[in-house]
């Protein structure tokens, strides 16, 4: 990637376009990367043109069959992929719709995820073809968006957090929502957000997605303990993460002993 | 360095004098909490808080920030590194005497040799006006059994105690003489004044009564013993590894470096940040191997650290009893209640031996 | 104590490396790439083997390496370097000419005089060759203050064999026992294949009060072979391994490579066999 400028370029599937907003909202830092790179594509839906890119950005769920080939060709033309936002990291609010009511139990949750697409159903980007690099969040936050740009130019892996919201919740010595009496999705979701939601007094709803090791059972636990029912829990954790299982596959290192 | 008085109604005027000099640092209210900030101008003097309970994150923030550059670079060739080590004149006003002692610690484990210049020279420009503590203000507090209700033998300046309509202030340092001094507002204590400072002494130690059945002494050597307990086990199992207790905590000084790119994503800065043994990727290393992959083994490892290791490589206390851990954790785990837990089973396998040796005879 | 008024002389910062110009480097395998550096500022260095340095390449980030020269007051010092990820697959990219930073020496190393009149056994399961190389070429220098020196080393395929040109003159050598094996050979192969424990069985036994053994490798290997060794008679205090953790400091601050009381970056990487029984979560 190192001689001439990297070519980068933007992609959109079923998205309200707020990550492709966060993008053009880093007006000056923009300027630079534009010094960097060349922008052979931005938002081009129909016919992806240009031969081939370093780095391919894509933004949006993956929702109809359809756009499975269009994801395969970026495929093939990109170097890097890179899936930007909720929507295209775990398919986002869109995969609310895949659920028609809320099963009674847990074990649906854990289970095989199969169950709960049908038809018209949404998906991660990374149901359809190799995800690279994920820049979570809804929208994207854009210190995130740079550090991504600038560390694949100097060839490094791009610094995302792997640990929770409460990491830099604490770091901005927020009263926590617990201490309120309300709950936050923060002991799961992932970090890099810089805890904007209880920063301002909301909570949390993991749009970032959740860690690569969360304590479900602790979740369960917790939650109930503050009077939750496994319906609210499940709620909670569909509104960005129903696709839990499918975009963070927990690995075998990661399970617990116990 | 006789104790001074402070009248009450001069604080403001007194921490207006101070940020005439220094930065200031000071309890103020969050929300229902408080936090030690800046006090940025005159008028906000207003806020600062000397009756706070206790402040969300301990006074390390200033010492040791949260994210603090280390050097700068322009680009790969190792000669465009450049390291200046700066700080700001500070006074830290209203740090309770556990807080003291938390810095303390951190004292020793920083200046420990090789020693880091970071903290040092920000410690070396920092004045410590402690505020004394009437009693414990939740139910996850054990500083008498940590021995860290009075201020510590040095290492801090001025330490102030409430009288009602006046501050009894100790003086702990020739910095702290030539600042009460410089300032002008203070009276040297008289007879009424030791009276009414050891009417509080007393009624606060009634308020901190001991909470462990053991003398913590023996902390190091009872962790010992619990080295193979479950309880690490299942305490774990509702701890969600989110790093708040070791964030919160004023004895907890670990970090991680990073690089942060400048958008030519050449030149940059290579910077720390606090980190966190409970987080999953402490230990792990490249390829993928994890030296504390589970939980209870993060959990364990902080524990021990608090009540043993930071003792045994600083002779200072590990953990200062400031209850920060416990009262900030969603999962309610209590570093308190996990102390109190290691005496029983240690009783229980004590009482094991003896049944054993009995049945041998 | 405070002293706020005093405004201190700036202080040097621990974590600005020194500059240093590759002056060779030479692919071993595709992963492992080797190394000789030299200062630029035309100081030298100092150290003990064992020790380690932290290599740095601005922008990427920093990684602990062994340093594989033999140890004392010279003038450049040697790696040998496996990508396995940002920082060490950075350094692959660079050859001779280009510069990196280097800060160090770090760690406790361990001074072989100490072991003056010992015969000694090294063990080196693949990479482990790096740091245990150092304590190997320093006692072959010295050769007249050790007894017998056996050094056994193992690799999974012939073409993973790193040092070639040093294993050549170890075996033409008489005054040194050298071993070697791999777990799986290849057609031109017709040395010793098996795991690295199979070649005990084919050296003198040592006189075992009287011996110091340097066993250094993957954790499993590390495993098996310190059986080998008391099986023998060794002492566990004559045993010594090198531990491996994540760092970030080396300056025993970030509490990274940390094992229970021990930094393994100040008080490591070599530790006894008895020491790290003591530790538990060592091996
Ligand atoms: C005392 C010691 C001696 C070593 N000697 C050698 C050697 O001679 N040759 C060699 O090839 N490798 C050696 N290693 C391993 C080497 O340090 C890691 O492979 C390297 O840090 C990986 O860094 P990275 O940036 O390429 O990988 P990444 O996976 O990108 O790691 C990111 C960062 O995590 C930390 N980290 C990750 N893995 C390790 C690790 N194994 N040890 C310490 N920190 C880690 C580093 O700070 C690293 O920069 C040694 C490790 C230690 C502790
Ligand atoms: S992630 Fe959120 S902001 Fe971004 S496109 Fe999807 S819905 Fe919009
Ligand atoms: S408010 Fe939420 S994110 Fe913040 S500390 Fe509490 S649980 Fe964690
Ligand atoms: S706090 Fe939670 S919901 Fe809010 S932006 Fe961060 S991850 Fe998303
Ligand atoms: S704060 Fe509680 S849940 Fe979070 S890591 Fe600490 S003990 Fe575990
Ligand atoms: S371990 Fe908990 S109680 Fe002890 S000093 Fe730290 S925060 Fe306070
Ligand atoms: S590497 Fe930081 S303490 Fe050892």
């Amino acid at each position: 990637m190192a001689e001439s400028k990297p070519t980068i370029s933007f992609h959109d599937f079923t998205s309200c376009e707020g990550c492709q907003l966060q993008v053009l909202n880093c007006e000056d830092e923009l300027l630079d990367i534009l010094g960097a790179v060349d922008i052979v594509e931005f938002r081009e839906a129909i016919d992806d043109k240009a031969d081939s890119y370093d780095v391919a950005f894509i933004e949006g769920a993956f929702t109809r069959e359809s756009d499975r080939k269009r994801l395969e060709t970026i495929r093939s033309k990109a170097g890097i992929v890179v899936a930007l936002g909720a929507c295209a990291c775990t398919g986002g609010l869109n995969v609310l719709k895949n659920f028609r009511g809320l099963e009674k139990s847990m074990k649906t949750v854990y289970g095989d995820s199969a169950d709960w697409y049908e038809t018209s159903q949404a998906l991660p980007v990374e149901a359809a073809i190799k995800v690279d690099y994920k820049v979570h969040g809804c929208p994207i936050p854009r210190q995130e968006f740079l550090e991504v740009v600038t560390s694949l130019l100097a060839g490094r892996t791009p610094r995302i957090p792997d640990h929770p919201v409460c990491v830099e919740c604490k770091l901005r010595e927020n009263e926590c929502l617990y201490h309120k009496s309300q709950y936050c999705m923060g002991p799961l979701a992932r970090a890099g957000c810089d805890a904007w939601c209880p920063s301002y007094g909301g909570r949390c709803y993991a749009c970032r997605g959740l860690i690569s090791d969360p304590n479900n059972q602790a979740a369960f636990d917790v939650l109930e303990e503050f009077g939750l029912t496994i319906d609210d829990v499940l709620t909670e954790f569909r509104l960005f993460n129903g696709v839990y299982d499918v975009s963070q596959p927990p690995t075998e290192a990661r399970v617990e002993k116990q | 360095m006789l104790p001074q008085i402070l009248p009450k109604d001069k604080l403001a005027d007194f921490a207006r004098f101070l940020m005439g000099e220094y930065r200031l640092a000071a309890p103020v209210a969050k929300g229902h909490q408080f936090a030690f900030e800046f006090i940025e101008t005159p008028e906000d003097v207003g806020r600062i808080r000397m009756d706070y309970d206790i402040t969300i994150l301990p006074p390390k923030k200033f010492l040791h920030p949260m994210y603090e550059e280390l050097l700068r670079f322009g680009g790969r060739d190792p000669a465009t590194g450049e390291a200046p080590i700066q700080a700001e004149p500070t006074v830290i006003l209203g740090a309770h005497p556990y807080d003291l002692h938390a810095i303390a610690t951190t004292d020793a484990a920083m200046r420990a040799e090789p020693a880091d210049p970071y903290y040092a020279t920000k410690r070396d420009a920092t004045l410590l006006i402690g505020i004394n503590i009437r009693g414990y203000v939740n139910d996850e507090q054990f500083m008498a059994d940590m021995r860290t209700t009075e201020p510590p033998e040095g290492g801090w300046d001025l330490f102030m105690t409430d009288l009602g309509d006046r501050y009894y202030v100790e003086v702990g340092s020739d910095a702290g003489s030539k600042l009460h001094q410089a300032a002008g507002m203070f009276t040297q204590a008289a007879g009424d004044d030791h009276k009414a400072k050891q009417a509080f002494d007393n009624e606060k130690a009634s308020n901190l009564p001991k909470r462990l059945p053991y003398d913590t002494r023996y902390l190091p050597e009872l962790m010992s013993e619990s080295y193979d307990s479950l309880l690490w086990d299942a305490v774990a199992r509702r701890c969600f590894s989110c790093g708040t207790c070791t964030n919160v905590c004023p004895t907890c000084y670990c970090f991680d470096v990073q690089d942060k790119l400048n958008l030519d994503a050449a030149s940059g800065v290579r910077r720390r940040q606090w980190d966190s043994c409970q987080l999953h990727t402490f230990a792990e290393v490249a390829g993928g191997e994890n030296f504390r992959e589970h939980r209870s083994s993060r959990l364990r490892h902080r524990m021990f650290r608090k009540g043993k290791f930071i003792y045994e490589q600083t002779g200072k206390p590990g953990c200062v009893g400031c209850g920060r851990c416990s009262v900030h954790c969603v999962a309610d785990i209590s570093i308190l209640e996990a102390y109190q837990q290691i005496a029983d089973e240690a009783a229980v396998s004590a009482m094991e031996i003896a049944a054993a040796r009995e049945e041998s005879q | 104590m405070s002293q706020a008024t005093q405004q201190p002389a700036e202080a040097v910062s621990p974590y600005l490396p020194r500059a240093a110009k590759i002056v060779e480097a030479k692919d071993f395998t595709e992963q492992e790439k080797y190394f000789r550096f030299e200062f630029e500022d035309g100081q030298g260095i100092e150290y003990l083997p064992g020790q380690f340095m932290e290599v740095s390449v601005f922008g990427i980030g920093e990684a602990p390496i062994s340093i594989c020269s033999s140890g004392g007051k010279r003038d450049d010092l040697e790696m040998c370097i496996r990508s396995a990820g940002d920082v060490t697959n950075a350094l692959h990219e660079l050859n001779v000419g280009d510069t990196v930073g280097l800060r160090g020496p770090m760690g406790n190393g361990l001074d072989m005089d100490a072991m003056e009149g010992m015969d000694l056994l090294f063990v080196a399961g693949g990479l482990g060759l790096a740091p245990c190389r150092s304590f190997i070429l320093t006692a072959l220098e010295n050769r007249e203050k050790f007894g017998r020196v056996t050094i056994l080393y193992g690799s999974r395929t012939p073409k993973d064999l790193l040092y070639a040109y040093d294993l050549d003159a170890w075996r033409d050598r008489d005054d040194c026992e050298f071993l070697v094996t791999v777990d799986r050979g290849d057609d031109d192969w017709t040395g010793n294949t098996g795991v690295i424990t199979t070649l005990f069985r084919k050296i003198d036994r040592p006189d075992a009060a009287n011996t110091a053994a340097f066993i250094i490798g993957p954790p499993v290997m590390f495993k098996f072979t310190v059986l080998e060794a008391l099986a023998m008679g060794l002492r566990k205090n004559n045993i010594y391994c090198s531990l491996e953790r994540r760092m970030k400091c080396g300056l025993g601050k970030c509490g990274h490579c940390q094992i229970r009381n021990v930094y393994v970056c100040q008080d490591g990487p070599i530790f006894s066999y008895a020491e790290v029984m003591r530790l538990r979560e060592g091996i």
